[in-house]
Protein backbone atom coordinates (compact mmCIF):
# COMPACT_ATOMS: atom_id res chain seq x y z
CA UNK A 1 0.00 0.00 0.00
CA UNK A 2 2.60 2.34 0.93
CA UNK A 3 4.55 1.27 -2.17
CA UNK A 4 1.59 2.43 -4.27
CA UNK A 5 1.56 5.87 -2.62
CA UNK A 6 5.37 6.35 -2.82
CA UNK A 7 4.34 5.60 -6.69
CA UNK A 8 2.09 8.01 -7.04
CA UNK A 9 4.17 10.81 -6.21
CA UNK A 10 5.99 10.53 -9.63
CA UNK A 11 3.92 10.36 -12.30
CA UNK A 12 0.96 12.90 -12.89
CA UNK A 13 -1.67 12.61 -10.30
CA UNK A 14 -5.01 12.13 -12.14
CA UNK A 15 -6.53 10.07 -9.69
CA UNK A 16 -10.13 11.39 -9.39
CA UNK A 17 -10.24 10.56 -12.57
CA UNK A 18 -9.80 7.16 -11.76
CA UNK A 19 -12.34 7.18 -9.38
CA UNK A 20 -15.02 8.59 -11.37
CA UNK A 21 -14.88 6.10 -14.18
CA UNK A 22 -14.96 3.31 -11.79
CA UNK A 23 -17.67 4.93 -9.60
CA UNK A 24 -19.84 5.09 -12.88
CA UNK A 25 -18.85 1.53 -14.13
CA UNK A 26 -19.95 0.05 -10.92
CA UNK A 27 -22.73 2.32 -10.35
CA UNK A 28 -24.44 1.32 -13.73
CA UNK A 29 -23.88 -2.19 -13.26
CA UNK A 30 -25.51 -2.16 -9.97
CA UNK A 31 -28.36 -0.46 -11.40
CA UNK A 32 -29.08 -2.45 -13.96
CA UNK A 33 -28.38 -6.04 -11.39
CA UNK A 34 -30.72 -4.03 -9.12
CA UNK A 35 -33.63 -3.24 -11.61
CA UNK A 36 -33.84 -6.61 -13.46
CA UNK A 37 -33.83 -8.86 -10.25
CA UNK A 38 -36.50 -6.23 -8.58
CA UNK A 39 -38.59 -7.10 -11.98
CA UNK A 40 -38.05 -10.28 -11.79
CA UNK A 41 -39.29 -10.82 -8.08
CA UNK A 42 -42.39 -8.57 -9.04
CA UNK A 43 -43.21 -10.87 -11.89
CA UNK A 44 -43.08 -14.32 -9.87
CA UNK A 45 -45.13 -13.03 -7.36
CA UNK A 46 -47.86 -11.69 -9.99
CA UNK A 47 -46.80 -15.44 -11.69
CA UNK A 48 -48.14 -17.35 -8.24
CA UNK A 49 -50.92 -14.83 -8.04
CA UNK A 50 -52.47 -15.57 -11.04
CA UNK A 51 -51.41 -19.24 -11.02
CA UNK A 52 -53.81 -19.04 -7.69
CA UNK A 53 -56.38 -17.01 -9.44
CA UNK A 54 -56.71 -19.37 -12.18
CA UNK A 55 -56.56 -22.67 -9.83
CA UNK A 56 -59.59 -20.78 -7.89
CA UNK A 57 -61.56 -20.43 -11.02
CA UNK A 58 -60.91 -23.88 -12.04
CA UNK A 59 -62.28 -25.40 -8.79
CA UNK A 60 -65.01 -23.01 -8.82
CA UNK A 61 -65.93 -23.99 -12.24
CA UNK A 62 -65.79 -27.97 -11.33
CA UNK A 63 -68.41 -27.57 -8.50
CA UNK A 64 -70.14 -25.52 -10.67
CA UNK A 65 -70.80 -28.32 -13.05
CA UNK B 1 -52.52 -18.92 2.66
CA UNK B 2 -52.98 -22.80 2.26
CA UNK B 3 -50.15 -24.39 -0.40
CA UNK B 4 -51.11 -26.85 -2.62
CA UNK B 5 -49.15 -29.52 -2.93
CA UNK B 6 -48.80 -29.18 -6.64
CA UNK B 7 -47.75 -25.31 -5.69
CA UNK B 8 -45.12 -26.59 -2.76
CA UNK B 9 -43.07 -29.02 -5.63
CA UNK B 10 -43.35 -26.31 -8.22
CA UNK B 11 -41.56 -23.49 -5.61
CA UNK B 12 -39.05 -26.24 -4.12
CA UNK B 13 -37.96 -27.12 -7.49
CA UNK B 14 -37.75 -23.06 -8.46
CA UNK B 15 -35.60 -22.54 -5.09
CA UNK B 16 -32.95 -25.67 -6.87
CA UNK B 17 -33.33 -24.37 -10.75
CA UNK B 18 -31.56 -20.63 -9.90
CA UNK B 19 -28.73 -22.33 -8.02
CA UNK B 20 -26.56 -22.86 -10.94
CA UNK B 21 -27.04 -19.20 -11.58
CA UNK B 22 -26.53 -18.04 -8.22
CA UNK B 23 -23.45 -20.03 -7.76
CA UNK B 24 -22.59 -18.21 -11.35
CA UNK B 25 -23.50 -15.20 -9.85
CA UNK B 26 -20.91 -15.81 -6.65
CA UNK B 27 -18.25 -16.73 -8.80
CA UNK B 28 -18.64 -13.69 -10.67
CA UNK B 29 -18.51 -11.42 -8.01
CA UNK B 30 -15.54 -13.29 -6.45
CA UNK B 31 -13.86 -12.85 -9.83
CA UNK B 32 -14.49 -9.22 -9.58
CA UNK B 33 -13.35 -8.45 -6.38
CA UNK B 34 -9.86 -9.92 -7.27
CA UNK B 35 -10.01 -8.05 -10.43
CA UNK B 36 -10.33 -4.87 -8.76
CA UNK B 37 -7.72 -5.99 -6.11
CA UNK B 38 -5.38 -6.63 -8.69
CA UNK B 39 -5.87 -3.50 -11.02
CA UNK B 40 -5.86 -1.05 -8.26
CA UNK B 41 -2.78 -3.07 -6.01
CA UNK B 42 -1.17 -5.34 -8.38
CA UNK B 43 -0.71 -3.30 -11.84
CA UNK B 44 2.56 -1.08 -11.35
CA UNK B 45 1.41 2.53 -11.87
CA UNK B 46 1.90 3.53 -15.71
CA UNK B 47 5.09 5.95 -15.67
CA UNK B 48 3.83 8.24 -18.14
CA UNK B 49 0.07 8.26 -17.28
CA UNK B 50 -0.23 7.85 -13.65
CA UNK B 51 -3.05 6.59 -12.24
CA UNK B 52 -5.79 6.88 -14.79
CA UNK B 53 -4.18 4.22 -16.96
CA UNK B 54 -6.02 1.59 -14.67
CA UNK B 55 -9.05 2.42 -16.57
CA UNK B 56 -7.64 0.98 -19.24
CA UNK B 57 -8.52 -2.28 -17.32
CA UNK B 58 -11.78 -1.84 -16.91
CA UNK B 59 -12.00 0.29 -20.46
CA UNK B 60 -10.75 -2.23 -23.04
CA UNK B 61 -12.25 -4.97 -21.90
CA UNK B 62 -16.09 -3.96 -21.76
CA UNK B 63 -15.21 -2.76 -25.30
CA UNK B 64 -14.24 -6.28 -26.63
CA UNK B 65 -17.57 -7.49 -24.17
CA UNK B 66 -19.95 -5.29 -26.24
CA UNK B 67 -18.63 -6.66 -29.49
CA UNK B 68 -18.94 -10.17 -28.13
CA UNK B 69 -22.66 -8.95 -27.15
CA UNK B 70 -23.80 -7.41 -30.80
CA UNK B 71 -22.04 -10.44 -32.25
CA UNK B 72 -24.52 -12.73 -29.99
CA UNK B 73 -27.16 -10.17 -31.27
CA UNK B 74 -26.14 -10.79 -35.10
CA UNK B 75 -26.44 -14.67 -34.24
CA UNK B 76 -29.19 -15.13 -32.47
CA UNK B 77 -30.75 -13.03 -34.58
CA UNK B 78 -30.54 -14.31 -38.24
CA UNK B 79 -31.11 -17.88 -36.34
CA UNK B 80 -34.28 -16.41 -34.57
CA UNK B 81 -35.15 -15.14 -38.81
CA UNK B 82 -34.64 -18.62 -40.07
CA UNK B 83 -36.42 -20.96 -36.93
CA UNK B 84 -38.59 -18.61 -35.23
CA UNK B 85 -37.75 -19.77 -32.12
CA UNK B 86 -38.61 -17.17 -29.51
CA UNK B 87 -35.41 -18.42 -26.80
CA UNK B 88 -33.14 -17.30 -29.89
CA UNK B 89 -34.91 -13.25 -29.86
CA UNK B 90 -34.71 -13.74 -25.91
CA UNK B 91 -31.42 -14.37 -26.33
CA UNK B 92 -30.75 -11.69 -28.98
CA UNK B 93 -32.69 -9.01 -26.98
CA UNK B 94 -30.81 -9.82 -23.70
CA UNK B 95 -27.74 -9.57 -25.19
CA UNK B 96 -28.48 -6.50 -26.92
CA UNK B 97 -29.24 -4.74 -23.60
CA UNK B 98 -26.43 -5.56 -22.19
CA UNK B 99 -24.17 -4.89 -25.08
CA UNK B 100 -25.63 -1.36 -24.96
CA UNK B 101 -25.11 -1.24 -21.24
CA UNK B 102 -21.43 -2.54 -22.22
CA UNK B 103 -20.97 0.12 -24.49
CA UNK B 104 -22.16 2.87 -23.15
CA UNK B 105 -20.24 2.07 -20.12
CA UNK B 106 -16.98 1.84 -22.82
CA UNK B 107 -17.76 5.42 -23.91
CA UNK B 108 -17.82 6.79 -20.65
CA UNK B 109 -15.25 5.68 -19.23
CA UNK B 110 -12.96 6.04 -22.11
CA UNK B 111 -14.24 9.59 -22.11
CA UNK B 112 -13.50 10.13 -18.70
CA UNK B 113 -9.35 8.61 -19.68
CA UNK B 114 -9.03 10.80 -22.14
CA UNK B 115 -9.61 14.02 -20.38
CA UNK B 116 -6.56 13.98 -18.44
CA UNK B 117 -4.49 11.78 -21.47
CA UNK B 118 -5.17 13.92 -24.26
CA UNK B 119 -6.28 17.01 -23.09
CA UNK B 120 -9.87 16.65 -24.44
CA UNK B 121 -13.26 14.55 -23.77
CA UNK B 122 -13.37 13.27 -27.12
CA UNK B 123 -11.50 13.26 -30.23
CA UNK B 124 -12.67 11.68 -33.83
CA UNK B 125 -10.59 8.92 -34.09
CA UNK B 126 -11.91 6.22 -36.15
CA UNK B 127 -12.18 3.99 -33.14
CA UNK B 128 -14.12 6.58 -31.21
CA UNK B 129 -16.46 7.11 -33.96
CA UNK B 130 -16.63 3.49 -35.03
CA UNK B 131 -18.08 3.00 -30.96
CA UNK B 132 -19.75 6.04 -31.25
CA UNK B 133 -21.51 4.64 -34.23
CA UNK B 134 -22.56 1.23 -32.97
CA UNK B 135 -24.13 2.54 -29.92
CA UNK B 136 -26.06 4.71 -32.36
CA UNK B 137 -27.00 1.71 -33.97
CA UNK B 138 -27.94 -0.33 -31.07
CA UNK B 139 -29.68 2.24 -29.52
CA UNK B 140 -31.65 2.35 -32.85
CA UNK B 141 -32.31 -1.37 -32.17
CA UNK B 142 -33.91 -1.00 -28.52
CA UNK B 143 -36.18 1.72 -29.98
CA UNK B 144 -37.42 -0.60 -32.88
CA UNK B 145 -38.36 -3.29 -30.74
CA UNK B 146 -39.82 -0.45 -28.09
CA UNK B 147 -42.37 1.04 -31.23
CA UNK B 148 -42.96 -2.17 -33.15
CA UNK B 149 -46.69 -3.36 -33.17
CA UNK B 150 -46.45 -6.33 -31.51
CA UNK B 151 -43.65 -8.72 -30.03
CA UNK B 152 -43.54 -10.99 -33.19
CA UNK B 153 -42.88 -7.99 -35.31
CA UNK B 154 -40.71 -6.48 -32.37
CA UNK B 155 -38.54 -9.87 -32.48
CA UNK B 156 -38.39 -9.35 -36.41
CA UNK B 157 -37.48 -5.77 -36.70
CA UNK B 158 -34.73 -6.71 -34.17
CA UNK B 159 -33.38 -9.24 -35.29
CA UNK B 160 -33.58 -7.37 -38.70
CA UNK B 161 -31.60 -4.34 -37.26
CA UNK B 162 -29.32 -7.17 -35.52
CA UNK B 163 -28.08 -8.44 -38.98
CA UNK B 164 -28.03 -4.79 -40.88
CA UNK B 165 -26.40 -3.24 -37.88
CA UNK B 166 -23.53 -5.77 -37.14
CA UNK B 167 -23.03 -6.17 -40.98
CA UNK B 168 -22.97 -1.93 -41.11
CA UNK B 169 -20.36 -1.73 -38.05
CA UNK B 170 -17.78 -3.65 -41.08
CA UNK B 171 -18.22 -0.90 -43.47
CA UNK B 172 -18.73 1.50 -41.01
CA UNK B 173 -14.82 0.73 -39.33
CA UNK B 174 -13.52 1.55 -42.71
CA UNK B 175 -15.19 4.16 -43.80
CA UNK B 176 -13.90 6.29 -41.06
CA UNK B 177 -10.29 4.52 -41.04
CA UNK B 178 -9.80 6.07 -44.03
CA UNK B 179 -11.54 9.11 -43.57
CA UNK B 180 -9.05 11.87 -43.61
CA UNK B 181 -10.66 13.94 -41.58
CA UNK B 182 -9.49 12.96 -38.31
CA UNK B 183 -6.60 13.19 -35.81
CA UNK B 184 -3.55 10.79 -35.89
CA UNK B 185 -3.99 7.73 -33.76
CA UNK B 186 -2.69 8.22 -30.62
CA UNK B 187 0.70 6.46 -29.83
CA UNK B 188 1.58 7.49 -26.32
CA UNK B 189 -0.76 5.39 -23.48
CA UNK B 190 -1.68 1.90 -23.27
CA UNK B 191 -4.21 2.34 -26.27
CA UNK B 192 -1.21 2.32 -28.90
CA UNK B 193 0.13 -1.71 -29.22
CA UNK B 194 -0.40 -4.36 -26.64
CA UNK B 195 3.22 -5.64 -27.04
CA UNK B 196 3.99 -1.82 -25.34
CA UNK B 197 2.41 -3.29 -22.33
CA UNK B 198 4.66 -5.23 -19.44
CA UNK B 199 4.02 -8.69 -18.20
CA UNK B 200 2.38 -7.70 -15.06
CA UNK B 201 0.05 -5.29 -17.01
CA UNK B 202 -1.09 -7.95 -19.42
CA UNK B 203 -1.56 -10.18 -17.03
CA UNK B 204 -3.86 -8.26 -15.15
CA UNK B 205 -5.52 -6.99 -18.46
CA UNK B 206 -6.04 -11.17 -18.96
CA UNK B 207 -7.59 -11.55 -15.68
CA UNK B 208 -9.95 -8.26 -16.09
CA UNK B 209 -10.90 -10.04 -19.77
CA UNK B 210 -12.22 -13.72 -17.71
CA UNK B 211 -13.95 -11.24 -15.15
CA UNK B 212 -15.89 -9.65 -17.75
CA UNK B 213 -16.06 -12.25 -19.68
CA UNK B 214 -18.73 -13.90 -16.42
CA UNK B 215 -19.99 -10.64 -15.96
CA UNK B 216 -21.11 -10.50 -19.69
CA UNK B 217 -22.34 -14.47 -18.97
CA UNK B 218 -23.95 -13.71 -15.89
CA UNK B 219 -26.16 -10.68 -17.31
CA UNK B 220 -27.48 -12.12 -20.67
CA UNK B 221 -28.60 -15.30 -18.68
CA UNK B 222 -30.37 -13.23 -15.72
CA UNK B 223 -32.04 -10.69 -18.73
CA UNK B 224 -32.73 -13.97 -20.61
CA UNK B 225 -34.55 -15.09 -17.26
CA UNK B 226 -36.40 -12.18 -16.90
CA UNK B 227 -37.52 -12.27 -20.42
CA UNK B 228 -38.78 -15.80 -20.29
CA UNK B 229 -40.81 -14.87 -16.94
CA UNK B 230 -42.48 -12.17 -18.75
CA UNK B 231 -43.24 -14.50 -21.57
CA UNK B 232 -45.07 -16.85 -18.69
CA UNK B 233 -47.09 -14.00 -16.68
CA UNK B 234 -48.19 -12.89 -20.70
CA UNK B 235 -49.23 -16.23 -21.27
CA UNK B 236 -51.33 -16.92 -17.65
CA UNK B 237 -52.94 -13.27 -17.92
CA UNK B 238 -54.08 -14.25 -21.26
CA UNK B 239 -55.53 -17.64 -20.14
CA UNK B 240 -56.99 -16.14 -17.10
CA UNK B 241 -58.37 -13.64 -19.62
CA UNK B 242 -59.88 -16.25 -21.04
CA UNK B 243 -61.47 -18.24 -18.78
CA UNK B 244 -62.90 -15.32 -17.45
CA UNK B 245 -64.14 -14.63 -21.08
CA UNK B 246 -65.20 -18.44 -21.12
CA UNK B 247 -67.03 -18.15 -17.79
CA UNK B 248 -69.00 -15.18 -18.72
CA UNK B 249 -70.30 -16.33 -22.07
CA UNK B 250 -71.53 -19.79 -20.00
CA UNK B 251 -73.15 -17.88 -17.48
CA UNK C 1 -36.24 -12.29 -65.66
CA UNK C 2 -38.93 -10.18 -67.64
CA UNK C 3 -41.44 -11.71 -64.90
CA UNK C 4 -39.30 -9.94 -62.09
CA UNK C 5 -38.35 -6.84 -63.78
CA UNK C 6 -42.25 -5.88 -65.37
CA UNK C 7 -43.63 -5.97 -61.58
CA UNK C 8 -41.12 -3.47 -60.63
CA UNK C 9 -41.23 -1.03 -63.58
CA UNK C 10 -45.27 -1.44 -63.22
CA UNK C 11 -44.67 -0.53 -59.26
CA UNK C 12 -42.37 2.23 -60.36
CA UNK C 13 -44.37 3.66 -62.96
CA UNK C 14 -47.52 3.64 -60.88
CA UNK C 15 -45.57 5.67 -57.85
CA UNK C 16 -44.37 8.30 -60.72
CA UNK C 17 -47.99 8.40 -62.17
CA UNK C 18 -48.95 9.67 -58.44
CA UNK C 19 -46.65 12.11 -58.21
CA UNK C 20 -47.48 13.47 -61.60
CA UNK C 21 -50.92 13.98 -60.13
CA UNK C 22 -50.53 15.30 -56.83
CA UNK C 23 -46.73 17.34 -57.40
CA UNK C 24 -46.11 16.78 -53.33
CA UNK C 25 -43.06 14.90 -52.99
CA UNK C 26 -40.74 16.43 -55.13
CA UNK C 27 -41.78 19.99 -54.68
CA UNK C 28 -41.02 19.79 -50.87
CA UNK C 29 -37.98 17.74 -51.41
CA UNK C 30 -36.54 20.90 -53.70
CA UNK C 31 -37.74 23.55 -51.39
CA UNK C 32 -36.50 21.49 -48.04
CA UNK C 33 -33.08 20.58 -49.91
CA UNK C 34 -32.33 24.28 -50.70
CA UNK C 35 -33.62 25.51 -47.35
CA UNK C 36 -30.92 23.64 -45.73
CA UNK C 37 -28.43 24.76 -48.06
CA UNK C 38 -29.46 27.86 -47.13
CA UNK C 39 -29.40 27.23 -43.22
CA UNK C 40 -25.92 25.20 -43.29
CA UNK C 41 -24.70 28.52 -45.24
CA UNK C 42 -25.59 30.51 -42.31
CA UNK C 43 -24.90 27.98 -39.88
CA UNK C 44 -21.23 27.07 -41.10
CA UNK C 45 -20.86 30.93 -42.52
CA UNK C 46 -19.29 30.09 -45.92
CA UNK C 47 -16.73 32.05 -46.94
CA UNK C 48 -14.83 31.30 -50.68
CA UNK C 49 -11.74 30.36 -48.94
CA UNK C 50 -14.03 27.35 -46.88
CA UNK C 51 -16.06 26.44 -50.05
CA UNK C 52 -14.16 23.63 -50.99
CA UNK C 53 -13.92 22.02 -47.91
CA UNK C 54 -17.66 22.44 -46.35
CA UNK C 55 -19.34 22.41 -49.98
CA UNK C 56 -19.80 18.30 -50.16
CA UNK C 57 -20.60 17.87 -46.38
CA UNK C 58 -23.57 20.95 -46.90
CA UNK C 59 -24.50 19.64 -50.44
CA UNK C 60 -24.62 15.78 -48.66
CA UNK C 61 -26.61 16.58 -45.74
CA UNK C 62 -29.17 18.34 -47.57
CA UNK C 63 -29.46 15.33 -50.42
CA UNK C 64 -30.13 12.86 -47.42
CA UNK C 65 -32.56 14.60 -45.28
CA UNK C 66 -34.29 15.19 -48.78
CA UNK C 67 -34.35 11.85 -49.38
CA UNK C 68 -35.75 10.94 -45.65
CA UNK C 69 -39.12 12.59 -47.06
CA UNK C 70 -38.90 10.33 -50.10
CA UNK C 71 -38.54 7.30 -47.57
CA UNK C 72 -40.70 7.87 -45.59
CA UNK C 73 -43.61 9.18 -48.42
CA UNK C 74 -42.49 5.66 -50.05
CA UNK C 75 -44.87 3.43 -47.78
CA UNK C 76 -46.93 6.52 -45.80
CA UNK C 77 -48.67 6.66 -49.16
CA UNK C 78 -49.51 2.89 -49.69
CA UNK C 79 -50.28 2.64 -45.93
CA UNK C 80 -52.70 5.72 -45.84
CA UNK C 81 -55.29 3.84 -48.02
CA UNK C 82 -54.29 0.47 -47.65
CA UNK C 83 -52.50 -0.14 -50.72
CA UNK C 84 -49.38 -2.25 -48.87
CA UNK C 85 -51.35 -4.68 -48.14
CA UNK C 86 -53.19 -4.83 -51.59
CA UNK C 87 -49.27 -4.95 -53.19
CA UNK C 88 -48.97 -7.83 -50.91
CA UNK C 89 -51.69 -9.80 -51.83
CA UNK C 90 -50.74 -9.43 -55.52
CA UNK C 91 -48.83 -12.40 -57.13
CA UNK C 92 -45.98 -10.64 -57.19
CA UNK C 93 -42.55 -11.52 -55.65
CA UNK C 94 -41.52 -9.24 -52.56
CA UNK C 95 -38.11 -8.65 -53.83
CA UNK C 96 -40.10 -7.18 -56.96
CA UNK C 97 -41.94 -5.11 -54.12
CA UNK C 98 -38.70 -3.65 -52.66
CA UNK C 99 -36.93 -3.00 -55.70
CA UNK C 100 -39.82 -0.76 -57.36
CA UNK C 101 -39.85 1.27 -53.38
CA UNK C 102 -36.18 1.06 -53.48
CA UNK C 103 -35.99 1.91 -57.51
CA UNK C 104 -38.95 5.12 -57.05
CA UNK C 105 -36.95 6.62 -53.95
CA UNK C 106 -34.03 6.79 -56.42
CA UNK C 107 -35.56 8.03 -59.35
CA UNK C 108 -37.27 10.85 -57.32
CA UNK C 109 -34.26 11.37 -55.27
CA UNK C 110 -31.68 11.71 -58.81
CA UNK C 111 -34.31 13.95 -59.93
CA UNK C 112 -34.28 16.27 -57.11
CA UNK C 113 -29.85 15.89 -57.12
CA UNK C 114 -29.80 17.25 -60.52
CA UNK C 115 -32.34 19.94 -59.83
CA UNK C 116 -30.36 21.31 -56.73
CA UNK C 117 -26.87 20.44 -57.42
CA UNK C 118 -26.44 23.08 -60.46
CA UNK C 119 -28.34 25.86 -58.07
CA UNK C 120 -26.12 24.43 -55.20
CA UNK C 121 -23.13 24.91 -57.85
CA UNK C 122 -23.46 28.26 -58.69
CA UNK C 123 -24.09 29.39 -55.17
CA UNK C 124 -21.13 28.06 -53.87
CA UNK C 125 -18.88 28.54 -57.16
CA UNK C 126 -17.64 25.50 -58.34
CA UNK C 127 -17.94 23.55 -61.29
CA UNK C 128 -20.69 20.43 -61.22
CA UNK C 129 -19.24 18.65 -64.56
CA UNK C 130 -17.63 15.65 -63.32
CA UNK C 131 -18.41 12.55 -64.70
CA UNK C 132 -16.64 11.64 -60.96
CA UNK C 133 -19.54 13.52 -58.91
CA UNK C 134 -21.86 12.19 -61.05
CA UNK C 135 -20.96 8.36 -60.48
CA UNK C 136 -20.45 9.54 -56.86
CA UNK C 137 -24.01 10.98 -56.55
CA UNK C 138 -25.72 7.97 -58.43
CA UNK C 139 -24.01 5.25 -56.68
CA UNK C 140 -24.68 6.75 -53.27
CA UNK C 141 -28.20 7.46 -53.77
CA UNK C 142 -28.59 3.66 -54.78
CA UNK C 143 -27.36 3.29 -50.87
CA UNK C 144 -29.72 5.61 -49.58
CA UNK C 145 -32.80 4.09 -51.64
CA UNK C 146 -31.63 0.81 -50.64
CA UNK C 147 -31.56 0.58 -47.31
CA UNK C 148 -33.63 3.75 -46.99
CA UNK C 149 -36.62 1.04 -48.51
CA UNK C 150 -36.22 -1.18 -46.15
CA UNK C 151 -36.56 1.31 -42.99
CA UNK C 152 -39.34 2.95 -44.85
CA UNK C 153 -41.05 -0.50 -44.97
CA UNK C 154 -40.04 -0.88 -40.96
CA UNK C 155 -41.52 2.44 -40.02
CA UNK C 156 -44.32 2.54 -41.11
CA UNK C 157 -45.67 -0.30 -39.61
CA UNK C 158 -44.45 1.86 -36.59
CA UNK C 159 -46.53 4.07 -33.75
CA UNK C 160 -43.94 6.81 -34.31
CA UNK C 161 -43.83 6.13 -38.25
CA UNK C 162 -41.81 9.24 -39.77
CA UNK C 163 -40.31 9.74 -36.56
CA UNK C 164 -38.25 6.76 -36.44
CA UNK C 165 -37.31 6.40 -39.46
CA UNK C 166 -34.33 8.50 -39.95
CA UNK C 167 -33.43 7.34 -35.74
CA UNK C 168 -32.56 4.26 -37.79
CA UNK C 169 -31.94 5.51 -40.96
CA UNK C 170 -28.50 7.66 -40.35
CA UNK C 171 -26.23 5.18 -38.70
CA UNK C 172 -26.27 2.86 -41.28
CA UNK C 173 -26.38 4.66 -44.13
CA UNK C 174 -23.29 6.63 -42.24
CA UNK C 175 -20.53 4.91 -44.40
CA UNK C 176 -21.59 6.39 -47.68
CA UNK C 177 -22.39 9.69 -46.51
CA UNK C 178 -18.66 9.63 -45.66
CA UNK C 179 -17.80 7.94 -48.98
CA UNK C 180 -19.93 10.36 -50.41
CA UNK C 181 -18.62 13.26 -48.91
CA UNK C 182 -15.11 12.70 -49.57
CA UNK C 183 -15.31 11.34 -53.02
CA UNK C 184 -17.26 14.96 -54.11
CA UNK C 185 -14.60 16.78 -51.81
CA UNK C 186 -12.41 15.05 -54.41
CA UNK C 187 -14.43 14.94 -57.73
CA UNK C 188 -14.60 19.12 -56.82
CA UNK C 189 -11.09 19.30 -56.96
CA UNK C 190 -10.81 17.99 -60.31
CA UNK C 191 -9.96 14.15 -59.56
CA UNK C 192 -11.02 11.89 -62.05
CA UNK C 193 -12.75 8.91 -61.00
CA UNK C 194 -9.83 6.75 -60.54
CA UNK C 195 -8.21 9.76 -58.64
CA UNK C 196 -11.01 9.14 -55.91
CA UNK C 197 -9.52 5.94 -55.04
CA UNK C 198 -11.43 3.44 -52.66
CA UNK C 199 -14.34 5.68 -51.86
CA UNK C 200 -16.27 4.70 -55.00
CA UNK C 201 -15.36 0.63 -54.21
CA UNK C 202 -16.64 1.45 -50.68
CA UNK C 203 -20.46 2.99 -51.76
CA UNK C 204 -20.47 0.12 -54.30
CA UNK C 205 -20.01 -2.52 -51.89
CA UNK C 206 -22.32 -1.10 -49.09
CA UNK C 207 -24.41 -1.20 -52.09
CA UNK C 208 -23.96 -4.68 -53.12
CA UNK C 209 -24.20 -6.11 -49.63
CA UNK C 210 -27.25 -4.18 -49.41
CA UNK C 211 -28.88 -5.03 -52.49
CA UNK C 212 -28.61 -8.84 -51.58
CA UNK C 213 -29.65 -8.38 -47.90
CA UNK C 214 -32.20 -6.09 -47.94
CA UNK C 215 -35.06 -7.83 -50.31
CA UNK C 216 -34.76 -10.61 -48.51
CA UNK C 217 -35.18 -8.79 -44.93
CA UNK C 218 -38.11 -6.91 -46.69
CA UNK C 219 -40.04 -9.88 -47.32
CA UNK C 220 -39.68 -11.28 -43.43
CA UNK C 221 -40.56 -7.62 -42.42
CA UNK C 222 -43.58 -7.01 -44.30
CA UNK C 223 -44.96 -10.06 -43.40
CA UNK C 224 -48.14 -11.51 -41.10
Amino acid sequence: MLFILLQTQVPPSNLPYLVAAFAVSWAVFFIYAFFVARRQRELQAEIRELQQALAERDSAQDSGD
Amino acid sequence: MSVAPGQQDQRSKAVLRPNIKEIFLLVTGILMLVNIYMIFMVAPTDANLGNVQRVFYFHFPMAIMSFLAFFTVFVAGALYLVRRESRWDNLSYAAAEVGVIFITLTLLTGVIWAKPVWGAWWLWTPRLTTTLILWLIYVAYMMIRAYAPNQSKAAVYGSVMGLIGFIDVLIVYFSVEWWPGIHPAPVVGPLAESDSLESTMRGVLGFSFLSFIFLLVYLVWERVSLRSTEDNVKSLRFSLRRSRAGAAAGE
Amino acid sequence: MTDFLRPVGVLVWKDIVLELRSRELVVSMLVFGLMLVVVFNFALSVTPQRVATVAPGILWASFAFAGVLAMSRAFAREREQGGLDGLLLTPVSRDSIFLGKAASIFIFMVLVEAILLPIFAGLMGFSAVSFALVLTIVLATAGFAIVGALFAAIAVQTKSREILLPVLFFPVILPVIVGAVEATKLAIGGESVVGIGHWLPLIGAFDAVFLVICPWVFSLVVEE
